[in-house]
């Protein structure tokens, strides 16, 4: 795997200040989702950039929408795909 | 290929789109679902998002259903709008996720007109997109649905109000009163202050905003209502033989205003803030009121509304 997880918490930060107009330096890795004021569209539409963005790394890349209630922080979400690519 | 009246009165009113407004229709979704498409081109598909189904979670598992695909056509350019009469939810998850919102929008709004005697109808955003909104959105909700007044209706200067429980500045929800701050001090809007519920219909405003949660709620009891009162109209005239003789006399003359009342008229609600057409038609919507949102589709394409709410939230993307 050649994404770090600077690199994984960066393109988290650029791809949810892109859809909640926000700079990705207001995206801090503390912050819940919810602190964000994201919605559930909102992190779907997270979802659908990193794994598009991601598949060009891990080809099929991708996200369960079973996982996603538990993903309620940026912290965790990063830590997520981080693990998701380390196994593929 | 959703609603309640579907496919039958779905693929009536594409085919009416066809034959007495000249536009170019094709239908999406299940063949088999569909059934006679009355000579119409059927994109096919295999899925269908239900009534019920999840917006967003159905959104992202059924890639092949008929919402997805039609949002994908727009996104593609093969098609200039998408109409739907299916899940409302899932209609704006799709639409947002393939088409994508205009650079600077927050979150998309559902512009509703409410009719208004002798003048173009009131646009009301938002009528259900967004149950919660933030002083932020609602300003940038004032700023579409205004941009949207001028294109569609050609009112030069829309005047826009915020729905409140009561005129005063301090009345309104915590973000309401707000964006009533926010409003107030921006240029390019002509922000006049708050009106109430009962000003609706008729309204005295071009443009009147409100959270989705609100919005909806007011517009599904002004419709409610419109309905009670006709059902009550009609038991009356029909009491008695003089009634009914003066019914008689009547009804040439209500006729006209009971279709300026009623949704059909105007087939649905345009979703502002997208990178493409995206018309949501009521869940029970008949032919007439799907020719009818097909035709303003087609006349917000040709309008190029999308161009228009591009270089309102972002005057530098002027082309």
């Amino acid at each position: 795997m050649s994404v770090s997880r600077s690199d994984i918490l960066s393109l988290v930060q650029t791809q949810l200040g892109e859809i909640l107009e926000k700079s990705p330096s207001d995206i801090v890795e503390d912050a819940t989702f919810a602190d964000l004021g994201a919605d559930s569209l909102a992190l779907i539409e997270l979802v659908e950039a990193l794994e598009e963005s991601l598949a060009k790394e891990s080809a099929g890349f991708h996200i369960d929408d079973e996982d996603l209630e538990d993903l309620t922080s940026v912290r965790l979400a990063v830590d997520y795909v981080a693990a998701k690519l380390q196994a593929a | 290929m959703g609603g309640d009246l579907a496919p039958s009165e779905i693929v009536t009113g594409a085919r009416r789109a066809v034959d007495e407004c000249g536009l170019n229709v094709v239908l999406v979704g299940p063949p088999d679902l569909i059934g006679d498409p009355q000579g119409l081109e059927v994109v096919p598909c295999t899925e269908v998002i239900a009534m019920d189904d999840d917006p967003g979670a159905s959104v992202r598992k059924k890639k092949d259903s008929s919402l997805v695909r039609a949002a994908e056509l727009v996104r593609d350019g093969k098609a200039s709008a998408m109409v739907s009469a299916g899940n409302t939810g899932a209609t704006m998850a799709s639409a947002l996720f393939r088409m994508g919102r205009l650079p600077g929008v927050v979150r998309p709004c559902i512009a509703t007109p409410l009719p208004n005697p002798d003048r173009a109808p009131t646009v009301m955003a938002d009528a259900g997109a967004n149950t919660e909104c933030t002083p932020e959105m609602l300003v940038q909700f004032a700023q579409m649905a205004s941009a949207f007044s001028r294109t569609r209706y050609g009112i030069e200067r829309p005047s826009v109000a915020l729905l409140a429980n009561g005129e005063e500045p301090t009345k309104g929800s915590p973000a309401g009163k707000e964006a009533f701050k926010l409003l107030a001090a921006l240029d390019g809007i002509n922000f006049v202050g708050n009106v109430e519920g009962r000003d609706l219909i008729p309204s005295p405003v071009d443009v009147v905003i409100t959270d989705g949660f609100t919005g909806n709620v007011a517009l599904k009891t002004l419709e409610g209502s419109l309905k009670f009162i006709l059902k009550m109209l009609l038991e009356v005239i029909g009491t008695n033989e003089e009634t009914r003789a003066a019914g008689d006399v009547l009804f040439p003359h209500l006729l006209p205003l009971a279709g300026q009342l009623s949704p059909d008229t105007y087939g649905g609600a345009m979703l502002l803030g997208l990178d493409g057409i995206c018309i949501i038609s009521h869940g029970s919507s008949n032919a007439t009121a799907i020719m009818n949102a097909l035709k303003q589709g087609a006349e917000l394409a040709d309008a190029g509304v999308v161009d228009t709410l591009r270089t309102t939230i972002r005057p530098d993307q002027a082309s």
